[in-house]
C-alpha cells in the first residue's frame, strides 16, 4: 500500500519535472523569439540594431557556416530540443525512481543480502564427552593432537607446500590434495597433518615466515586407553557423511567435516557426548578469503557417560574370546573363527560386557580411516571386524533352545515333570524310514524331562515336538502352540538395547515357511520335522547373543529385561543429568513350578556335564550355583556353532552369560570355558577380586583357513 | 498617451540588450559550464579513490593523471576554433574507419577475450573509444550541411549511410557497447538535425527488424559443437545471456551474468538513504562486485554514499546537459549546436546504460559512466568533448561577447 502510493508520488514528481523541461524549453524558446521580434521592431522604431548580437551574422565569420538563414537555426529545430529535453528528463525521472525504490523502499532486504554476502560462521569442533566404565574408568578419552592447519589459498603456493612436505614428511601431492580439500567448508583451515610431531611443529613455529598461512593448533582426538576394549559396542567416531547429516536428531548442530559417532555408544550417544560448537563470525570476501574476526565464542565439551560396562569384566571378556578364537594373533590357529560374550545385569539389564571377536582397531578410525585399513576390514578373510556379532549376529539356538522348548511343552501339558522317554540314539517318530539322531548315537535310556535337559536328549524334544505336531494336526491345540509360547520369551523381537544395529531372531511357524519358500511351493508346507528341528534349536531357528541373554534372564528372575548400555549421563560439572532406569518388557505368564523344574534343570548341567563344572571350577566358580545349557549348532558345510548360556548364582541370580564361538565346535567344549571365565570375572569383579586390566589388541586381518570336521555334535 | 506604447518598447528591448551584451568577468569562460564540470569531476574521483583504495589493480594516480591529461586537451580544443573543421566530412570518415580498425593491424593489434579492440602503442589503448569525439564531429559535420531541414530521402539515406559506417566498424573487433554509443550518436544527429519525423520512424521500425533478423538468422546458423551445446554465429553466448538475465530478472540464476546484476542491486539497495560512508563498501572491497572501480562504479557510489549521494550524481548530470543545451541553442551555429547535441545524447546513453543496467532497467553492457568511471582514455576523451563545448561556446557566431574575444585573435 505504502509502495503503491509512494510509487505514485514519485510517477506525479517525474510528470511534474518533464512539464517544468517543456515549459522552460518553452519559454526560453518564446523569450528569444521575441526578443527578436523586438529588435526588428527596435530597428524600425530606434534603430538601434547593430549593437544586437543577431545582426553580427552579418560579420567576416558568418561565412564559414553552412547555415543558409541568418535566422538561429536551434528556433527552428525547437521541437526537437524538447524531444532531447524530455528524453533526459524520462532518463533522469526513471533511474531516480528505480532508485528510490531499490535503495529507500527495498534497502532492508537487500542490506540483507549484503551482510549475508559478508557475514559467514565458521564453527571449531567441539571436544566431545568421556566414555566411562560403571565404576568410573575411562573408556575413551580424549587426547590432544598437534594438527597442523593451512589457509585454502595455500594450495596455490608451491614454495610452501614444498617445505611442509620436507618438514613433515608427506609427499608433496598429498599435501596439497589435503589443503584443497574443501570437505570441512570454504572458510575453514585445512588439516594438513594430525598427530604431528614435537620437532617439526617447533620448526614451523620458529619460521614463521617461511610458512605464510600455515599455523599449528591443538585439537582434541578420541583416545582409546585400552585400545580395542569393547570396541563395537563402544563404536568408533568419524568425520560425517553428507547424507548422516539429514538423518542426525534434531536439535544437534552438525557441520561438514566434524566427528561424529558412527556405531556403538559413540553414535547412539551421539548427541550427548557431541559439545557444543565454537563460533566465529567472520567477514569474508568473494574468494571465501577471511578478512576480519568479528566475534568468537569458545566450544563446550560435551557431556560425560557412564556405562553400565565394567572395565576388568569387559576385558577378560575380550582377552578369553581372542584367546580362544586367536590366540596368536590370526584366525584359524585357534578355536573358531569370531565369537561373541554377553553379560547382562539380570536385575537391571544392564550390560556388564558386550564382547565381538574379531574386533577392529578404533585408533586406526581417528582422523578417518585409511583405504588400506578399509579394505582389510572389508575382506572375506578378516571375518568382518566391524560387526559386532553380540547384537547382530544370527545363529541357530541349538540346545539352548531345550530350555524354551521344555517350558512350552510343561505349560501346553504335553507332558509333566514326571514323563518319561526312552532314547535308543535314534528316533523315527514320523516313520518316514530316515531315523533322526539324537547327538549320542547310543543311546540315554529311560529318561524324564529334567534327564532330558541335563543330557540334552534331543529324542525327548523330538517325541514332544511329535506331540505339539500331532495334537495341532488333530485340532486339540494351537498348530503353533509351541512357538506362540516360546514367543513369550521374544527371542524374535529386538530387545531394544541402547545401541544400533540389533538384529532379530526367528521362531519359524507355518506362515513364515510359506511365506519365506512362496517361491518354492512344494517346500514351502510345514512338515513334522520342521518341528522337531525347532525343538532342539536347528532347522529355521535364528537367535542373537542378546535375546538369548534376556530370555535366560527372564528364566532366572521371571522378567524379561530391556537390556542398556548406558548407565547415567553427567554433565560438565559432573552431575548426574540423565540416568538409565530399569525396564521391564514384559513378564511371561509361566507357572513358577514349572520355572522351578527348568532352573533345576539347567543346574543339573552345570553339576553333572563334567566339561561344564570344569570350566566353572577353572573359572573360580562353584558350578552348583550355577544354572546353564551348552548348545551345539551344526551349520551345513561349516564346523559346529559353539552356544553356552548360563546365569547364577542360582538363589539369587545376578549375572546371565551367554557366548557363541562360530565354527568353535561343540558348545560344552569350546563355549563353557568361555562362559564360565566371563561369569566369573563378573563375580569376582563384584567380590573385589578382579581388578586386571589391560590393553586389548585390535584384530589384524590375518586368517589361515579353517578345515571342516564335522564329527557329530557332542552336546 | 500614443507615445508611451513606443516608450514601453523601447524599454522591452534594452533588457535582452543589456543581457547580451553585459560586460563578462572572464570572457572565454562559462562560469556555470566550468563549475558543474568542476564540481562533477571531484565527485567522480572521490568515489573512484574510494572504490580503488584497497584494490592493487587499480591505481588512483594514474586516473588523476587521467584528468590533468584530460583538462590539458580540453584547454587546448577550448582556444581552437571548431569552425575550422566545418565540412570536412570526408577527412572525419577516413580518420574514423582508420581509428576503429586499427586494432585489426598486424604488429599493434591486441586481442583479448574474443574482442580485437586494443592496440598496443607503448600503453595500451583503446581506439574505440577515442573514435568517439570523431563519429560525433562526423555525425555533426554530415547533419550541419543540411542546416536544420533533412526532407528528400535520398539525402536522408545518404547521411544514415555515412553515419552508420562506424557503427559496422566497430562491430568487426566486435564491441556491441561501443557501437550502440556510436549508434545512439547517430540518433540524436538525426533527430536535433532536422530529418523528417516519418523518415525517423521508418528507421526505427528497420532497427527493431533488423534485431528480430539477427536472432532469427541466429536460429538458422547455429551449431552443434563437440560437446553438443549449441553455438550461435552472430551474438556470442555470453551476450545471450546477459540478454536472457535481464529478461529474467526473477529468476534464481545467480551465476556469472545473474551474479553480476544480483551483486551490483544488492550494492546500491544495501546502501539505503545515507549510503555506508566512503570506504564502506563491503560489496566492492570484498570483491563481490565484479569490476567495481570501472563498470559498476556507481554501485560503489551508491553503497556508500547512498540514495542522496546517487541523487547528487544524477543532478550534476542534468545540470550539465541542461547546461549544454543553453549552449547549443546559443551557439547559433547548425555545426556547433550539433557537436554539443551528439555530446549530450552520447552522455545520456552512457549514463541510462552504465547506471540502467545497474539497477535491472538495462541489459548488461560494458560502457563506462562518464566522469565517474574508471579509465583514463575515456576520462581524456569526455575532457576532450567538453574542449568542444568550450570552444562552441567561446567561437559559436550567435555570441556577442565573442567578436572581440575573435578580435584578439
Amino acid at each position: 500500500m505504502v509502495v503503491a502510493i509512494v510509487s505514485a508520488l514519485l510517477a506525479l514528481a517525474a510528470v511534474a519535472v518533464v512539464i517544468l523541461v517543456v515549459f522552460a524549453v518553452r519559454n526560453r524558446a518564446k523569450g528569444s523569439y521575441a526578443s527578436v521580434k523586438k529588435g526588428v521592431r527596435s530597428i524600425e522604431s530606434v534603430g538601434v540594431s547593430s549593437s544586437l548580437p543577431d545582426a553580427s551574422r552579418k560579420g567576416p565569420s558568418a561565412a564559414a557556416t553552412a547555415a543558409a538563414s541568418t535566422e538561429n537555426p536551434a528556433d527552428s529545430l525547437k521541437p526537437r530540443f524538447l524531444a532531447m529535453g524530455v528524453l533526459g528528463a524520462g532518463i533522469f525521472a526513471a533511474l531516480a525512481a528505480r532508485l528510490w525504490g531499490m535503495q529507500v523502499l527495498s534497502g532492508g532486504s537487500y542490506a540483507r543480502e549484503a551482510a549475508e554476502n559478508m557475514y559467514a560462521t565458521v564453527a571449531t569442533p567441539a571436544p566431545r564427552g568421556i566414555i566411562y566404565d560403571a565404576d568410573g574408568l575411562a573408556l575413551v578419552t580424549n587426547r590432544s593432537s598437534l594438527t597442523v592447519l593451512a589457509d585454502p589459498d595455500v594450495a596455490d603456493d608451491r614454495d610452501v607446500l614444498l617445505r611442509l612436505s620436507a618438514v613433515l614428511g608427506v609427499p608433496y601431492n598429498v599435501v596439497r590434495q589435503r589443503i584443497q580439500d574443501a570437505s570441512s567448508g570454504a572458510q575453514s583451515q585445512r588439516v594438513v597433518a594430525s598427530d604431528a610431531r614435537l620437532r617439526d611443529v617447533a620448526f614451523i613455529s620458529e619460521h614463521v615466515e617461511a610458512f605464510p598461512g600455515v599455523s599449528v593448533q591443538t585439537r582434541t582426538v578420541r583416545d582409546y586407553p585400552y585400545g580395542a576394549l569393547a570396541a563395537q559396542t563402544l563404536g568408533y567416531t568419524g568425520s560425517v557423511a553428507s547424507d548422516q547429516l539429514e538423518t542426525l536428531s534434531e536439535g544437534r548442530e552438525v557441520e561438514l567435516g566434524d566427528d561424529v559417532g558412527q556405531t556403538g555408544v559413540e553414535a547412539a550417544y551421539d548427541d550427548l557426548l557431541a559439545g557444543d560448537h565454537g563460533q566465529r563470525r567472520v567477514i569474508a570476501d568473494a574468494n571465501g578469503n577471511v578478512v576480519e574476526v568479528v566475534s568468537e565464542t569458545q566450544p563446550t565439551r560435551g557431556s560425560d557417560i557412564h556405562l553400565c560396562l565394567k572395565g576388568p569384566v569387559q576385558y577378560a571378556c575380550d582377552k578369553k574370546l581372542a584367546e580362544i578364537i586367536a590366540p596368536s594373533g590370526v584366525i584359524g590357529e585357534g578355536v573358531g573363527v569370531g565369537g561373541a560374550v554377553v553379560v547382562m545385569d539380570v536385575r537391571d539389564g544392564g550390560i556388564v560386557a558386550m564382547a565381538s571377536y574379531p574386533v577392529f582397531d578404533p585408533s586406526l578410525f581417528i582422523g578417518g580411516v585409511s583405504q588400506d585399513v578399509w579394505d582389510v576390514y572389508s575382506s572375506e578373510e578378516s571375518y568382518n571386524p566391524m560387526l559386532n556379532r553380540a547384537i547382530s549376529g544370527q545363529y541357530p539356538a541349538a540346545s539352548t533352545y531345550k530350555a524354551f522348548t521344555s517350558l512350552a511343552a510343561l505349560e501346553c501339558g504335553i507332558c509333566t515333570e514326571d514323563s518319561t522317554w526312552v532314547c535308543t540314539g535314534s528316533w523315527d517318530g514320523w516313520n518316514t524310514g530316515q531315523p533322526q539322531n539324537c547327538w549320542d548315537l547310543n543311546g540315554h535310556g529311560t529318561l524324564d524331562l529334567r534327564g532330558g535337559i541335563v543330557n540334552s536328549c534331543d529324542t525327548v524334544f523330538y517325541a514332544i515336538a511329535k506331540d505339539f505336531y500331532d495334537k495341532g494336526q488333530a485340532g486339540q491345540m494351537s498348530p503353533t502352540a509351541m512357538q506362540d509360547f516360546i514367543a513369550k520369551y521374544r527371542i524374535d523381537q529386538p530387545t531394544g538395547i541402547d545401541i544400533g544395529g540389533e538384529t532379530t531372531g526367528r521362531i519359524p511357524t507355518p506362515e513364515w515357511k510359506a511365506e519365506y519358500f512362496r517361491n518354492r511351493p512344494e517346500e514351502a508346507q510345514w512338515l513334522g520335522g520342521d518341528m522337531t528341528n525347532m525343538s532342539i534349536g536347528q532347522g529355521y531357528v535364528l537367535i542373537t547373543p542378546i535375546e538369548l541373554a534376556v530370555a535366560y534372564g527372564a528364566i532366572a528372575t521371571g522378567d524379561i529385561m530391556r537390556p542398556h548400555v548406558l548407565k547415567e549421563v553427567r554433565n560438565a560439572d559432573g552431575e548426574v543429568v540423565v540416568s538409565f532406569q530399569p525396564e521391564v518388557v514384559a513378564t511371561p505368564d509361566v507357572s513358577e513350578e514349572d520355572l522351578e523344574l527348568v532352573r533345576d534343570a539347567l543346574n543339573g548341567v552345570a553339576t553333572d556335564n563334567a566339561s561344564v563344572a570344569a570350566s566353572f571350577r577353572e573359572a573360580g566358580v562353584d558350578p552348583a550355583t550355577m544354572c546353564c545349557k551348552t548348545g551345539t549348532a551344526e551349520v551345513a558345510g561349516q564346523n559346529d556353532y559353539a552356544w553356552f548360556a548360563c546365569y547364577g548364582p542360582k538363589d539369587d541370580p545376578r549375572y546371565v552369560v551367554t557366548c557363541v564361538v562360530e565354527q568353535g565346535g561343540g558348545g560344552a567344549d569350546s563355549a563353557s570355558p568361555l562362559g564360565a571365565e566371563a561369569m566369573g570375572a563378573a563375580l569376582a569383579y563384584d567380590a573385589g577380586t578382579l581388578t586386571d586390566m589391560g590393553t586389548v589388541a585390535g584384530f589384524g586381518g590375518e586368517s589361515v583357513e579353517v578345515t571342516v570336521t564335522s564329527t557329530g555334535r557332542t552336546d | 498617451m500614443a507615445q508611451l506604447p513606443q516608450i514601453d518598447s523601447l524599454a522591452a528591448p534594452d533588457k535582452a540588450v543589456a543581457r547580451s551584451t553585459r560586460k563578462r568577468r572572464f570572457p572565454a569562460l562559462n562560469l556555470p559550464f566550468l563549475v558543474v564540470v568542476g564540481i562533477l569531476v571531484c565527485y567522480g574521483l572521490v568515489v573512484v579513490w574510494s572504490a580503488v583504495a584497497n584494490d592493487p589493480d587499480y591505481s588512483f594516480s594514474r586516473q588523476a593523471a587521467g584528468v590533468a591529461a584530460g583538462i590539458v586537451a580540453m584547454v587546448l580544443i577550448w582556444r581552437f576554433d571548431y569552425r575550422r573543421l566545418a565540412g570536412m566530412t570526408r577527412v572525419f570518415l577516413v580518420v574514423n574507419v582508420v581509428l576503429i580498425l586499427s586494432p585489426h593491424l598486424p604488429v599493434i593489434g591486441v586481442t583479448t577475450m574474443g574482442a580485437t579492440s586494443w592496440i598496443n602503442v607503448g600503453m595500451q589503448i583503446q581506439p574505440g573509444e577515442f573514435a568517439k569525439i570523431t563519429v560525433i564531429l562526423l555525425d555533426a559535420s554530415v547533419m550541419a550541411r543540411y542546416g536544420g531541414r533533412l526532407d528528400a530521402p535520398r539525402e536522408y539515406c545518404k547521411a544514415l549511410g555515412i553515419m552508420l559506417v562506424p557503427f559496422l566498424c566497430i562491430m568487426t573487433q566486435p564491441d556491441l557497447g561501443t557501437g550502440l554509443v556510436y549508434l545512439f550518436i547517430a540518433a540524436t544527429a538525426l533527430v536535433v538535425g532536422g530529418a523528417r519525423l516519418k523518415y525517423l520512424l521508418v528507421t526505427l521500425g528497420l532497427f527493431v527488424a533488423a534485431i528480430v533478423a539477427v536472432f532469427a538468422i541466429d536460429e538458422v546458423l547455429k551449431y552443434q559443437t563437440a560437446d553438443g551445446t549449441w553455438e550461435y554465429r552472430l551474438l556470442k553466448q555470453y551476450q545471450r545471456n546477459r540478454l536472457l538475465v535481464f529478461l529474467d530478472q526473477g529468476g534464481a540464476d545467480l551465476s556469472d551474468e545473474g551474479y553480476n546484476l544480483q551483486q551490483a542491486k544488492i550494492a546500491i539497495g544495501s546502501g539505503g538513504l545515507f549510503g555506508k560512508g566512503l570506504l564502506q563498501s563491503s560489496q566492492g572491497t570484498l570483491g563481490y562486485l565484479p569490476e567495481a572501480p570501472t563498470d559498476f562504479i556507481f554501485c560503489v557510489l551508491a553503497e556508500e554514499l547512498g540514495f542522496v549521494g546517487a541523487m547528487a550524481l544524477l543532478a550534476l548530470y542534468a545540470a550539465l546537459v541542461v547546461v549544454c543545451i543553453r549552449i547549443a541553442r546559443g551557439s547559433g551555429d547548425m555545426f556547433g549546436m550539433m557537436i554539443v547535441m551528439c555530446v549530450v545524447g552520447m552522455w545520456l546513453f552512457q549514463i541510462l546504460e552504465n547506471i540502467g543496467m545497474d539497477v535491472g532497467l538495462m541489459p548488461i553492457t560494458g560502457i563506462p559512466l562518464p566522469f565517474v568511471s574508471y579509465g583514463s582514455s575515456f576520462m581524456v576523451v569526455n575532457f576532450a568533448l567538453l574542449g568542444f563545448i568550450g570552444s562552441v561556446w567561446a567561437h559559436g557566431a550567435a555570441s556577442g561577447k565573442k567578436e572581440g574575444y575573435a578580435a584578439t585573435h
